[in-house]
């Protein structure tokens, strides 16, 4: 058995007790309920990193897990904490709290000691500030409890010599990291893996999720080159400890994106040898995380390339490909500065990000094809019990154009909508009183600045996305409505309305005529010109607003599992699609309807202009196995890379074959660590609802 | 004109690269094994899937000018992966006249061509079109001339044509579709390598049968003889393989 599953193993035998990280948190609060937000925030943190202590286990090489939040409190001080907690409150992802990739290039550089130095400079400098002494005492007291819990577990460690239950050379390992790590900067790779891993472990305590890593492989890669050119470490090493953090990733059941490859500002390929070393140790540990996201080149080394394609035949599904070029030019349109634009990163599934120089990510669902249901019902919506504008009778409509005006303009009133909603709702939050001292110290320049990270501290103000939900089914839509109505004239919009409104029972001949309509995804431009439109004039609205502090509202063309949840609440629509039924997913083709090929799809799908989707997108493509030949994947990889030159922005490749998600289905027992990767995430297929594991089964398998 | 009976995108598995594959209608063989009986007859044919409501017309007259477009539009994909187009079938060269145009033009849009032929057509068909394509996947499936004559072929004439496209400078790649009762046994493999190698054959590429083509012929109406057949296990197909590897290089596609 390698180390890694003996460590997962080992995950699995939690200790006794209760899993309270608010417990903790309540003990450091209570450490004077009356202190300022910063002070009492930062001894609610401290309080996790110093209060708990550390629980080393056996197969970790590098150290570090959340068994320590666990406490045999009685319940009646359970419930108390819990609810001075909820009292206090706290923010939520809506606020600014996570989907974030810190500074770690920063962190490498200076270590926690050099934090605390630089947050003792900046007092200093700000002495006559009261609010920004109050913001840094805040930073201070985390960071500061932060080097203790590293102290703790070097301690900790150290009571574990001599244990012949212990690996002995793993103990020694921990003792001389962790203690390097309290007094300065990390000098080996491995010193510079455990901060990472410290830090987002930290991050976990401190209850966030979906926290990514950033650009692990350039971060790392000077400490790696220094010891590698030192002769004391092995690429080997270098994947078990991979591996040893990677599985502590997937137990947590949590999206860390982690982000490999890009160029640098001369174009180059960052693709190194410790970028191999990651996708060999994702291989080895085959879980269903991390996100490993690659920012691909045209100068990324194909036989890189085919190590990535390889890795996605194994069943796990990433990395996800990501253009680099579209995403550069797409950053470089929000005026920051050049530099930051190519060193930036993914958070959560697929959303670009100035690496750890904006506030945490937000985003929310817009859904676009509720709005045929006010154009045909004079602002009504049943199906979705809400209200649009009264536009142009469709009785009065004689062309297409006048239907699509009428489209227009519900979806202008939805944007504004969607962002009232979205400001007051992200504003709702008092930024002063709800500070995140910890999070401050990894986000250029809050420390610098005095500043925390939402409240002015960060380079860059807060942006949102907006993910456009049902690309595909908003085009099939628009293309079935002129087909069938304005060129065919086989229906009047009349006859469409009550049909969608009865949800096609008794219009079932109408219906097929809206099925046999051209569909995204086939290289069409009668039906692909509708989605090129739908992101131009989604983009021009959103464009036309900022978020609270000024950032971008950008949109987004990823829908992770949401496309499902929309259907749900979304009445039939033109395209044949039934009350209920899910959207088309993310920027992919709706289900089953793009039946050229994978060429015919990606011509399709590349033709809206990504530049302006900034946030990012999701294109899935199912292959069956036998795509992942040796012979084969050369094709797959010059597929990629044609769509690539095309101005596709994403792909992500699935290799499970029908017939095993079908026996999956019957038979989950057989299927236990069978992985899927839906729109920016891999899952266990056997942990999906029937509906989920029904909709992955649905999207064309590309032969 | 051009009988047609489909136009297939991101064909991975007829030639080098990403390929385009049209498929032609009409065969002067009778392969009981064949996977696509929708192709056989010049005539059209309807094909009714269980799952689709409506059934599917197979067959349409069409001219080069009329698919050229939709051929250069996985232009990119050629380039980038060495790809191109393949014409395919039934026999494609029973229409050579008619796709002389076609191979033309894809020629002057820098599209590389494959025939994918079984060959049994007089030598100044392929005469034609030599000069306007890459090459051709030539169909081999038997070194028993009787066994040819079964399937309505001529093992004389398929190895005079093999070896004047040769002559020629034309590159030929010989196919052997893997049919375990009718070229799979070691006497018959080894009658097939004597014989390539005799016409100066050094490659062959492998094609395991499988009997996915089930659907059309339900779909068609008609019973597939070949229903019940399994396809070859790994060990078979490892066997076979390694015959073939004493005489040729081999590829396998899977």
């Amino acid at each position: 058995m390698k180390l890694f599953e003996k460590l997962e193993n080992e995950l699995k035998n939690v200790p006794n007790g209760t899993y309270a990280p608010y417990f903790y948190r309540v003990k450091g609060f209570r450490r004077n309920l009356a202190a300022n937000p910063s002070e009492l925030r930062a001894n609610g943190i401290n309080a996790l990193f110093t209060e708990t202590t550390p629980i080393i286990l056996k197969n970790e090489v590098i150290t570090g897990n959340r068994f320590s939040l666990y406490t045999n409190a009685s319940a009646l001080e359970l419930e108390y904490y819990k609810n001075l907690e909820n009292s206090f409150g706290k923010r939520d992802f809506i606020h600014n709290r996570d989907h974030y990739a810190p500074n770690f290039d920063h962190t490498m550089e200076v270590g926690v000691t050099g934090l605390i130095e630089e947050i003792k400079a900046s007092l200093e400098k700000h002495k006559d500030e009261p609010q920004k002494v109050e913001t840094l005492n805040g930073m201070l007291i985390v960071m500061e409890g932060f080097l203790k819990m590293i102290e703790n577990y070097a301690e900790e460690a150290k009571k574990l010599r001599g244990n012949p239950e212990y690996n002995q050379e793993y103990i020694e390992f921990i003792i001389e990291n962790c203690t390097a790590l309290t007094k300065g900067k990390p000098e080996t790779f491995a010193q510079g893996l455990q901060l990472m891993w410290f830090c987002h472990l930290a991050f976990l305590m401190e209850g966030r999720y979906a926290m990514a890593l950033g650009r692990v492989d350039q971060f790392l890669y000077p400490l790696y080159k220094k010891d590698k050119e030192a002769g004391i470490i092995t690429d080997e090493q270098v994947i078990e400890m991979f591996e040893n953090i990677f599985v502590r990733i997937c137990d947590c059941q949590d999206i860390v994106n982690i982000c490999i490859g890009g160029q640098n500002m001369n174009g180059e390929c960052q693709v190194n040898d410790l970028t191999y070393c990651i996708i060999r140790a994702v291989k080895g540990a085959n879980v269903p995380g991390p996100n490993l996201s690659l920012r691909l080149t045209e100068n990324t080394p194909d036989d890189f390339l085919d190590e990535c394609i390889q890795l996605i035949g194994t069943g796990i599904g990433y990395p996800a490909l990501m253009n680099d070029d579209v995403n550069i030019n797409a950053l470089k349109k929000c005026g920051y500065e050049e530099e930051d634009v190519y060193n930036y990163s993914m958070v959560g599934c697929i959303e670009n990000f100035i690496t750890g120089m904006q506030p945490p990510w937000t985003d929310g669902r817009f859904d676009t094809p509720r709005f045929f249901d006010y154009v045909f019902n004079n602002g009504f919506s049943e199906t979705n019990k809400s209200v649009g504008l009264v536009t142009q009778s469709i009785e009065s409509m004689t062309t297409m154009q006048e239907f699509i005006d009428a489209l227009k303009e519900q979806i202008d009133y939805g944007v504004k909508e969607y962002v009232g909603l979205f400001n007051s709702r992200n504003n709702v939050i008092n930024q002063e009183y709800y500070p995140q001292p910890f999070l401050s110290c990894f986000c250029h320049d809050c420390i610098g600045r005095g500043l925390d990270i939402n409240n002015g501290g960060s380079k860059y103000p807060s942006v949102h996305g907006a993910a456009i939900m049902g690309i595909g089914t908003m085009s099939d839509s628009l293309s079935a409505i002129e087909k069938v109505v304005f060129v065919d004239k086989e229906a009047t919009l009349e006859e469409l309305r009550d049909a969608l409104n009865n949800n096609f029972e008794g219009y079932e001949e109408l219906h097929n005529k809206l099925l046999e309509a051209p569909k995204y995804g086939n290289n069409d431009n009668f039906v692909d010109k509708y989605a090129v439109w739908l992101v131009d004039y989604v983009y021009e609205l959103f464009s036309k607003y900022k978020t609270r502090d000024g950032g971008m509202i950008y949109i987004a063309a990823s829908a992770n599992i949401d496309n499902i949840d929309a259907g749900y609440i979304i009445n039939a629509t033109p395209d044949g699609r039934k009350r209920g039924a899910p959207l088309s997913d993310a920027a992919s083709p709706t289900y089953g309807k793009d039946t050229k090929g994978a060429t015919s799809t990606l011509n399709s799908v590349s033709k809206p202009d990504y530049e302006k989707v900034i946030c990012g997108s999701v294109v899935n493509q199912k292959f069956s196995p036998a795509m992942f030949t040796p012979e084969k994947r050369k094709k797959l990889a010059a597929l990629v890379r044609a769509y690539f030159k095309l101005g596709g922005q994403e792909v992500q490749i699935n290799s499970t074959s029908r017939e095993v998600l079908l026996d999956a289905m019957d038979h989950p027992e057989k299927y236990q660590n069978l992985v899927v990767r839906v729109s920016g995430f891999s899952a266990f297929y056997v942990t999906l609802s029937k509906d989920v594991q029904h909709d992955i089964l649905s999207r064309t398998q590309q032969e | 004109m051009l009988n047609i009976s489909n136009i297939q995108h991101f064909s991975v598995g007829d030639g080098q690269g990403i390929r385009t594959t049209v498929f032609f209608k009409g065969c002067n063989l009778r392969c009981p094994w064949c996977h696509n009986p929708e192709t056989i007859s010049p005539e059209k044919c309807l094909l009714k899937y269980q799952n689709k409501a409506k059934p599917e017309v197979c067959g349409r007259q069409t001219t080069a000018d009329e698919i050229l477009p939709e051929l250069l539009e996985d232009k990119i994909f050629y380039e980038t992966s060495g790809g191109g187009v393949t014409l395919s079938g039934g026999e494609v060269m029973l229409q050579a006249e008619a796709i002389v145009e076609l191979c033309q033009k894809l020629k002057q849009n820098n599209v590389s061509v494959l025939i994918d032929t079984a060959g049994c057509v007089p030598y100044n068909y392929f005469e034609k079109i030599n000069g306007f394509i890459t090459g051709y996947l030539f169909d081999f499936k038997t070194a028993n001339s009787e066994k040819y004559k079964q399937i309505g072929g001529n093992l004389q004439l398929v190895s005079e044509n093999i070896q004047k496209l040769i002559a020629d400078n034309i590159v030929v790649r010989i196919r052997i579709p893997l049919i375990r009762d009718f070229n799979a046994d070691e006497k018959s493999i080894k009658d097939i390598c004597e014989h390539l190698k005799s016409i100066g054959i050094t490659e062959v590429d492998l094609l395991p049968f499988h009997r996915l083509g089930v659907a059309k012929y339900n779909a068609m109406g008609l019973d597939y003889a070949y229903k019940d057949q399994p396809p070859l296990s790994k060990a078979e197909l490892k066997n076979i393989e390694q015959q073939y590897a004493k005489y040729f290089k081999v590829n396998i596609e899977r």
